[in-house]
């Protein structure tokens, strides 16, 4: 088997504040393949976006306490920080989600876009700012050379969006990781980033890691989808699979939870009954047994680990790990 | 359409949190009290105004205990004896005590600084509250006259009035406070304009409560904070303005002891008689920063737009 | 309306020059009447000389007609004569101006250069030992009264100094203005009193650069910079510190009304020739007319100053034009 282009093995990232210790990631790992679309995707709070900035070395002012992410083999969580900075920027590239906070407000947007250019790869300013500009049309901002000379309040929010999908992809980065790109958008924009995130992905080849707590953007987008809860993951596998058959309780009540065009009329919205818990004081057992109606004795005991549940598709559940399907109960 | 009769019974999911999670009412006052409380540092600086106060209104009993001494007693004799004993900090060029003249001159800096505040307060608040609330051309007017009180430049604008009248005690109080009314009033009658659009005002009114008792009785406890908060971080800059007059000469004069006015000729004796450059000056120094760190902590407590 | 904004905002000035005018005015009022003029230069006045020469002045004219023959002369530039030798006010006025601008501007900048650098590391080491020392230094630049702190600067460098044959610092009277003088010698004159005046906007700024940066430092842009890979200091100088120093100027602006009247008790502690001095001078000499000459042309600068500065926002800002 070839070696993933990024190996996330047993992540820890903990915040430590006045109430506790917050284990924000507890324990994650997955694998993402070159040229793979990866979806996580979960509440606020989960750990998605921490694990995602763990991946970066930006999780100040967390810590990473124990756990490796390799990327190509070698493990970035303990090199120096002068190589992480090159690596930043240039081999994984990271896109937030709201663009107008996101981006420099005095710096020219399309400065602000080739500055990894200059900052890795040593081009000249005319050079990058060429380059810049050629990545902005590609991107779908019209009349780019005059664009780029614009200042980032001066765009629309989709188009902001799309110059900081441009500045994440000046340097043809292995990874990029998206965090909730389209959470700041109208609907109608959110599906033209979509589609401009696919494009990008099949063009150049760059695998994605796509974080949103939206399942329609992951359905739409990702081959595989890993689903987070209080900073585990709970269930992976290809993004069909884990849709059509979920196998985790919580999946399937996030599932559930989305109203659909065929429901009866009238029909009540399925919440799942509760709260997330708090990351400080977890309950015992499976994180999510105080909300979950499949519940058995062992989940308030014993902390579920992932375990294959079909061909490739792991889930973290005392209830199917032998196999049983869930229905609506 | 949806008859109301014919739906399901919906239950409510439980609430996750157990136990009781009200609090008891708290007031605005009640609020910003048990916050100035807290900040340690701040009342820490409060008990030491105090004490300052304390010791200046009771000073002729403090210089009886202490001292002995009376603030202008001249024993040429003693003349810059440094501090010991029985002149616990030594003497000046004329033999009088230096704590004494200290603790008397406590008075005067405290006293001249608070009348100020009462000044410019008072006027400055009911200026603001007139503009705020009438609107109009007597907002125009009175905001003019803030305008030409804010444009000449204070310390002028001292010298000016020091030479024209000759400062004792209340007439300093009252130079030092025609410039400081205009900002009051800048801020009251900002205050009283976000105020007015409230909803409450409109309900009083059509109460048919009058004038008087809307401005009074509504708008002025609504105010109160800003005022609290201005006058908490105003009061070290009085001080200073208060000591840098009476240094120069056109604030109190001797034999009147003043913390500035101690300092006036001190510079010449610096040689032999350092302690009477040091002590008058620390003393300003202590004083001010005590009281800017408890209008911080005040202004950290109290200030409505910080919340 | 550019133009209807200018007009406004110009009547407005001009209205507060009148008011200002009229009151101080009305406080020299209690002036005129006992004054003597030349009584000091000749004691043995005879009568009728004062008359004349309190005719000649307008000592006894009705306040209205005073008002407004001092108006008129204003307008022209006459700013009044001397009560001690009869020299024109704005002559004095022009003498000293250029040395109070020199001090306070010296101070400005000082005060700048020296704020950002302490602000950024107060910013950078948050809750550290420097930045608790940063934090007390401030907050205690604050509550030194500033005559006495040159005081002591002067006790200290000048004249401890001197005595303890270490190369020390001029204590005050610096020698000639710009042309004449030796440049080096100024330069040594202006030391501490311009360290004295910028005390107090060091404390001011460098607690104001500190919060701006923590703000800026936590912004998210910041986040994407350090996402791109690039040095901290990259990172904090080039993409944080130009945010953080937006705020920092208008907080300049702010003073710069203040410039020619913000030196004067050091002016006065260290002997420098400003208008500050100039006028607590002749203060003291009862020399009324430079004393309000004095007050309102610096006020003067002030209005302009203000008019000035609103008219740049509005150029700048085209929403101000239609507050």
């Amino acid at each position: 088997m070839t070696t993933p282009l990024l190996d996330v093995q047993d992540l820890r990232t903990v915040f430590d504040t006045k109430e506790g210790t917050v284990k924000a990631v507890d324990g994650v790992s997955f694998q993402l393949e070159a040229g793979e679309t990866l979806g996580i995707v979960g509440e606020s709070g989960c750990g998605k976006s921490v694990t995602a900035l763990s991946i970066m070395r930006l999780q100040r002012p967390g810590r990473i306490v124990s756990g490796k992410v390799q990327l190509k083999g070698r493990d970035i969580t303990k090199v120096s920080d002068a190589e992480m900075r090159e690596i930043r920027g240039q081999e994984i590239a990271m896109i937030f989600q709201d663009p107008m906070t996101s981006m420099n407000p005095v710096f020219r947007t399309g400065w602000q876009v080739a500055e990894p250019l200059l900052l890795h790869q040593g081009l000249t300013k005319v050079k990058a700012m060429a380059r810049a500009v050629g990545l902005l049309g590609k991107v779908g901002i019209p009349a780019p050379a005059t664009r780029a000379q614009d200042y980032p309040h001066q765009f629309s929010g989709g188009m902001r969006q799309r110059a900081m999908i441009a500045m994440g992809l000046t340097t043809a980065p292995q990874v990029l990781i998206a965090d909730e790109p389209t959470t700041a958008l109208d609907v109608t924009i959110q599906a033209q980033i979509l589609d401009l995130l696919r494009n990008v992905n099949k063009e150049f080849g760059t695998a994605t890691i796509l974080i949103t707590h939206n399942l329609g953007v992951v359905a739409g987008m990702c081959e595989r989808t890993i689903v987070m809860y209080a900073g585990k993951i709970v269930e992976s596998g290809p993004t069909t699979e884990v849709f059509a058959h979920p196998k985790h309780p919580y999946t399937w009540s996030l599932l559930r939870s989305m109203p659909r065009l065929d429901d009866e009329l009238h029909q009540p919205l399925n919440a799942i009954e509760g709260l997330p818990p708090s990351l400080v004081d977890l309950p015992s057992g499976c994180a999510f047994h105080p909300r979950c109606q499949f519940k058995i004795e062992r989940c308030s005991r014993d902390v579920p680990r992932l375990n294959l549940v079909g061909d490739n598709q792991l889930a973290a559940c005392w209830v199917t790990q032998g196999g049983a399907e869930l229905k609506r109960g | 359409m949806l008859d109301p009769t014919s739906l399901p019974e919906i239950e409510l999911p439980g609430s996750p949190f157990e136990g009781d999670t009200s609090r008891p009412a708290q007031s605005f006052w009640n609020e910003s009290w048990e916050r100035l409380r807290a900040n340690r540092i701040g009342v820490a600086a409060g008990v030491l105004i105090l004490i300052l106060a304390l010791i200046a209104i009771a000073a002729p009993i403090f210089s009886l205990v202490l001292t002995h001494f009376d603030p202008t007693r001249q024993h040429l004799i003693d003349n810059f004896r440094p501090p010991g004993h029985p002149y616990l900090l030594g003497t000046d060029e004329l033999g009088r005590d230096t704590l004494t003249r200290l603790i008397y001159g406590g008075r005067v800096t405290l006293g001249v600084a608070s009348l100020t505040v009462v000044l410019s307060l008072t006027l400055g608040t009911t200026v603001g509250l007139l503009a705020g609330y009438y609107g109009r051309w007597l907002d125009d007017l009175l905001m003019r006259i803030v305008d030409v009180f804010l444009a000449i430049p204070a310390i002028f604008l001292f010298i000016l009035m020091s030479i024209l009248f000759r400062p004792n005690a209340f007439t300093l109080a009252a130079i030092i406070a025609s410039v400081g009314w205009g900002g009051v009033a800048r801020l009251v009658r900002g205050e009283v304009l976000s105020v007015k659009q409230r909803d409450f005002i409109l309900a009083t009114r059509s109460v048919g409560a009058k004038d008087l008792r809307l401005i009074v009785r509504h708008l002025l406890p609504n105010v109160l904070p800003i005022l609290i908060v201005a006058a908490s971080l105003g009061v070290g800059q009085i001080i200073l303005i208060e000591a840098a007059l009476d240094f120069l000469g056109l604030g109190i004069q001797p034999p009147t002891p003043s913390w500035g006015n101690m300092l006036t000729n001190a510079e010449s004796y610096f040689f032999h008689s350092g302690w009477l450059v040091v002590f008058p000056g620390v003393t300003i120094f202590i004083t001010v920063l005590a009281s800017n760190l408890f209008g911080n902590a005040v202004r950290d407590a109290f200030d409505p737009r910080l919340k | 309306m550019l133009l209807k904004f200018v007009a406004r905002r110009l009547l407005a000035s001009v209205i507060v020059v009148l008011g200002v005018t009229a009151v101080t005015l009305i406080l020299m009022d209690r002036t005129r009447g006992a004054y003597v003029p030349g009584i000091d230069l000749n004691p043995a006045l005879r009568p009728e000389d004062i008359a004349r020469l309190r005719a000649n002045l307008g000592l006894d004219e009705p306040f209205y007609q005073w008002y407004l023959s001092w108006l008129w002369n204003v307008l022209h530039g006459d700013f009044g004569r001397s009560m001690i030798d009869g020299s024109p006010v704005i002559t004095h006025i022009l003498e000293r101006l250029p040395n109070t601008l020199e001090l306070t501007l010296t101070a400005i900048v000082l005060g700048i250069l020296l704020s950002v650098p302490l602000g950024v590391i107060g910013a950078l080491r948050r809750g550290s030992k420097s930045d608790h020392a940063l934090t007390v230094f401030s907050v205690g630049g604050f509550a030194i009264p500033q005559f006495w702190l040159g005081l002591m600067l002067i006790l200290v460098f000048s004249v401890t100094f001197q005595h303890l044959g270490w190369p020390w610092l001029p204590s005050g009277g610096v020698t000639s203005p710009f042309g004449g003088g030796d440049l080096g010698d100024r330069l040594l004159h202006l030391i501490l009193p311009a360290t004295v005046l910028s005390l107090f906007y060091l404390s001011l700024w460098s607690r104001f650069t500190r919060s701006s940066m923590l703000e800026v430092l936590s912004q998210d842009y910041v986040r994407t910079a350090r996402a791109k890979g690039m040095s901290e200091r990259r990172v904090v100088y080039l993409h944080g510190l130009r945010n953080a120093l937006i705020p920092l100027v208008t907080l300049v602006g702010l003073e710069l009304p203040g410039l020619v009247s913000g030196g004067l008790i050091v002016e006065v502690v260290f002997s420098w020739p400003g208008l500050g001095r100039l006028a607590f001078e002749r203060a003291l000499q009862y020399d009324y007319t430079t004393v309000m000459g004095v007050v309102f042309f610096t006020t003067l600068l002030v209005v302009a100053g203000n008019l000035l500065a609103d008219i740049l926002y509005a150029i700048l800002d085209p929403r101000i034009r239609y507050a």
